[in-house]
C-alpha cells in the first residue's frame, strides 16, 4: 500500500444543538497532517456528535469542518472520502468478508479483479490474509473489528476515524489492537481521530488528546502534558488519580487546614488565584510519606496502608479531614498502622495550584 | 455467535415432552378443525361416486378448469407483486419514522384489521359501481366520457385482494427493515455508497427474509380466497376458491369439489416446498442471516 499523506482538518466553531440542548458547543480543532488525535470524554461528553459530524452523518448547527481545506461541512458522507471504524464494527452481514472488504472499492467503480486483488492486500495489512472467503459470522471479535479497519483504509483515505472501535473487545484483544491500529497509523500516515471514553487508551496511542465535557473543550494537549499539567479541575480528576486539597491563598502562600504553609513554585500556577479560596493538587505518585514533624511536611493521620505489591497505597486524612492518597514504593517503606501520625512531603516541582475550588 | 431462539429466551432448552405440552392445544383444534375435515373431504373425492380417479380425471379432462387454476395462480402472484411494491415504501416508512408520525402509520397499516374483510370488500364494490366514485372521478378528469364496468372485473379483484393482504406484506418486511441495525447503512455511506446503493446493496438483501415472508403470506392466502373474488370478481372469470363454493353449494358436487380441494393443496403444498428448499425458511425464520 502506498504511504498516502494524511488529510488536514480544520474544525471551525462547530455547534450541534439538539432542541434545548447542546450537544456540541464552540469546538475549534486543527488536526495538522497525519496526526492521532483521541476525543475523550464521559457519556454526553460530545465526543461521538462531533465524530459524526466529521463523518457527515450529523449536520451541525453551527461551525464548520474543513478537510485539506474544503469546506465538508455539508458533503454526505459517501462523498466525503473518510474510512471509518464503528464501535460494533457493522460488517455486512450478508458478504463475505472480502466482499466486506472490496465494497467501498466496488462503490468507486472498481473491477472486480482489481478489487478482490486490493481487498486480499488490505486483509494483508490486518494479519487476515486468508480469511475473504468466510463469512463474518464465522469471526471472532478481534478479527471483524480487524476486518472493518481493512474496509476503512483499503481504498486509501487520508482521514480515519473511529468511534470506541475497542470498547466492544475484551482486555487482551484491546490491547492487542491498540498496538495493531499504533502500527497501521505509522505504516500509512493517515490521520486519525479516535473516540474513547477510556484515558488509558487515549494516553497510550494519541499524540493528542481533547477531553470534552458538557459539548466543550476542556483542554487540548499531547498526553504528556495532559497528565503532568491538567488545565482544569475537571481533566484533572478525569485523567489518573489526583489529589485536590482546599487550601487558602493570601498572595504568598498556600495555607492547608489552619497551620501547614506550603510555597508553591510561579510555575505550579496553572491559573493564578484571587485572595481566598483554591485548590492545590498533587498526584498520589509525587506525594513523599516520611515521619511526623519531619521539615517541610504536612502533617497527617494514617487512615489506610493497602499494599500491592511493587506499591503501596497509602491513605491519609489532614486535620481537617481531607483525605490525601499516596503511591509510594512498598521497598523501604516502614511499618505503618492506621491511627499513626506521618508526616507528609508535596515536592515542589510536582504541585499544582487551580483557583477553581474543588467540588470534593 | 448463536442468537437465542425465540422459545428459550435464555438459551435454555426445552424437553421434547414440553414442546409437545406448548404445542397441544394448537395440535387439538389443527387436528379436530382442520386435518380432519380436510382428511375427510380428500377420502371423498377418491371414494364418490365410485371409487377411484375419476373426478381428478373430470378436472384433467377439461381445459376450464386448468384455465381457473391458472388464472388464480396468476392473480395470486399479481396481488404479492402490488402489495409488495406497495408495502416496502410503508414499511420502511415505519421504521424511518417515530412519535406522533409512527402511531399515525401503524394505525394506518393496521385499520384493515379493525374491521371484516366483508366490510372492506363490500367498500370496494361502492366505489366501484357504476356510479361509484371512481367511475364519477374517471369522467370528472376526462379520461373516460361514460361509466365503464370496474365491478365484477379481475382489476377489481386484484386491486381489492393486495388492499385486503398488505398487512400481511407490510409487517413482515417491518420486522425485518427494524432489525438492520442503522450503522450498516452508515458503514455503507461512509464506504461510498449513495442512497439508492445503500438501498440496494445492504436494506435489499437485509429484509430479504421479511420479504420472503410475507410474499408466501400473501401468495398462499390469496391462491385460496374466497369472499373477494366471489362479491367482486366476473363470474366467467372465476378463481379456484369461487368454483369449489359454485360446486358445493349449487350443484352440490361434493366429491368433486373436493377433488378440487385436492388439486389447490397439491399446489399450495408444492410452492410452500419450493419457497422453503429454495430460501431456507429455517433461516428466515428468527434465524440469524
Amino acid at each position: 500500500m502506498t504511504g498516502s499523506r494524511g488529510a488536514e482538518i480544520s474544525i471551525r466553531g462547530l455547534e450541534k444543538s439538539f432542541g434545548l440542548l447542546k450537544a456540541v458547543d464552540n469546538v475549534s480543532i486543527d488536526i495538522p497532517s497525519g496526526e492521532f488525535l483521541a476525543l475523550l470524554g464521559p457519556s454526553g461528553s460530545g465526543k461521538s456528535t462531533v465524530l459524526m459530524m466529521l463523518a457527515g452523518f450529523e449536520v451541525p448547527t453551527g461551525g464548520a469542518v474543513l478537510i485539506d481545506g474544503t469546506d465538508c461541512t455539508r458533503l454526505p458522507p459517501q462523498k466525503r472520502n473518510i474510512g471509518m471504524v464503528f464501535q460494533h464494527y457493522s460488517l455486512f452481514p450478508h458478504m463475505t468478508v472480502a466482499d466486506n472488504v472490496a465494497f467501498p472499492l466496488k462503490m468507486r467503480g472498481m473491477g472486480r479483479a482489481e478489487r478482490r486483488r486490493r481487498a486480499g492486500e488490505a486483509l494483508e495489512v490486518v494479519r487476515l490474509g486468508g480469511y475473504g472467503d468466510r463469512m463474518p459470522s464465522q469471526l471472532s471479535g478481534g478479527q471483524r473489528q480487524r476486518v472493518a479497519l481493512a474496509r476503512a483504509i483499503v481504498y486509501e483515505p487520508r482521514l480515519l476515524l473511529m468511534d470506541e472501535p475497542l470498547s466492544a473487545l475484551d482486555k487482551n484483544l484491546r490491547e492487542e489492537m491498540q498496538l495493531e491500529i499504533k502500527r497501521l497509523h505509522s505504516e500509512l500516515g493517515i490521520t486519525v481521530v479516535f473516540v474513547t471514553h477510556d484515558q488509558g487508551e487515549a494516553l497510550t496511542m494519541a499524540d493528542r488528546i481533547a477531553i470534552l465535557r458538557g459539548g466543550r473543550i476542556q483542554q487540548m494537549s499531547p498526553a504528556r502534558e495532559l497528565y503532568e499539567r491538567p488545565a482544569n479541575l475537571f481533566a484533572a480528576g478525569f485523567i489518573g488519580e489526583m489529589n485536590m486539597i482546599p487550601a487558602a491563598w493570601d498572595g504568598s502562600a498556600m495555607m492547608l487546614c489552619q497551620s501547614d504553609r506550603v510555597t508553591p513554585p510561579p510555575g505550579a500556577f496553572v491559573t493564578t488565584p484571587a485572595n481566598g479560596r483554591a485548590t492545590l493538587a498533587i498526584r498520589p505518585e509525587r506525594v513523599q510519606v516520611g515521619a511526623a514533624e519531619a521539615p517541610g511536611s504536612v502533617g497527617a493521620t494514617l487512615a489506610e496502608v493497602v499494599y500491592a505489591g511493587a506499591g503501596t497505597l497509602v491513605i491519609a486524612r489532614l486535620d481537617d479531614g481531607t483525605e490525601l492518597r499516596a503511591r509510594v514504593p512498598s521497598a523501604g517503606l516502614p511499618r505503618l498502622s492506621p491511627g499513626e501520625r506521618i508526616g507528609l512531603t508535596l515536592p515542589p516541582d510536582a504541585l499544582l495550584v487551580y483557583a477553581e475550588e474543588s467540588a470534593a | 455467535m448463536t442468537r437465542p431462539g425465540f422459545f428459550q429466551p435464555n438459551g435454555r432448552q426445552l424437553s421434547s415432552a414440553g414442546i409437545l405440552l406448548l404445542m397441544a392445544p394448537f395440535f387439538m383444534l389443527i387436528g379436530f378443525a382442520f386435518l380432519y375435515p380436510l382428511l375427510s373431504l380428500l377420502s371423498l373425492s377418491v371414494t364418490e361416486p365410485e371409487p377411484g380417479l375419476s373426478n381428478y380425471v373430470r378436472i384433467l379432462d377439461n381445459p376450464l378448469y386448468f384455465k381457473v387454476l391458472l388464472r388464480t395462480l396468476w392473480i395470486a402472484v399479481l396481488v404479492s407483486v402490488l402489495a409488495l411494491l406497495m408495502a416496502f415504501p410503508v414499511a420502511m416508512a415505519m421504521v424511518s419514522s417515530s412519535g406522533p408520525m409512527a402511531v399515525f402509520i401503524t394505525a394506518f397499516v393496521l385499520l384493515p384489521f379493525w374491521s371484516s374483510v366483508l366490510v372492506r370488500t363490500a367498500a370496494w364494490a361502492v366505489l366501484l359501481q357504476r356510479n361509484g366514485i371512481v367511475n364519477d372521478l374517471l369522467q370528472v378528469v376526462g379520461i373516460t366520457s361514460e361509466p365503464i364496468r370496474l365491478l365484477y372485473t379481475q382489476g377489481a379483484v386484484v386491486v381489492a385482494m393486495t388492499h385486503v393482504l398488505l398487512p400481511f406484506m407490510v409487517l413482515p418486511i417491518y420486522g425485518a427493515l427494524r432489525n438492520i441495525p442503522s450503522d450498516y447503512d452508515r458503514a455503507a455511506a461512509i464506504c461510498g455508497a449513495g442512497p439508492l446503493r445503500r438501498f440496494a446493496e445492504v436494506t435489499v438483501p437485509l429484509a430479504l427474509p421479511g420479504v420472503l415472508g410475507g410474499v408466501i403470506l400473501v401468495f398462499l392466502t390469496a391462491l385460496g380466497y374466497f369472499i373477494t373474488p366471489a362479491l367482486l370478481g366476473s363470474p366467467k372469470e372465476m378463481m379456484i376458491a369461487t368454483l369449489i363454493s359454485q360446486q358445493l353449494r349449487e350443484f352440490l358436487d361434493w366429491p368433486f369439489a373436493a377433488a378440487l380441494v385436492g388439486v389447490l393443496t397439491l399446489f399450495v403444498t408444492a410452492i410452500t416446498l419450493v419457497f422453503s428448499k429454495v430460501f431456507r425458511f429455517d433461516r428466515m425464520l428468527g434465524g440469524q442471516l
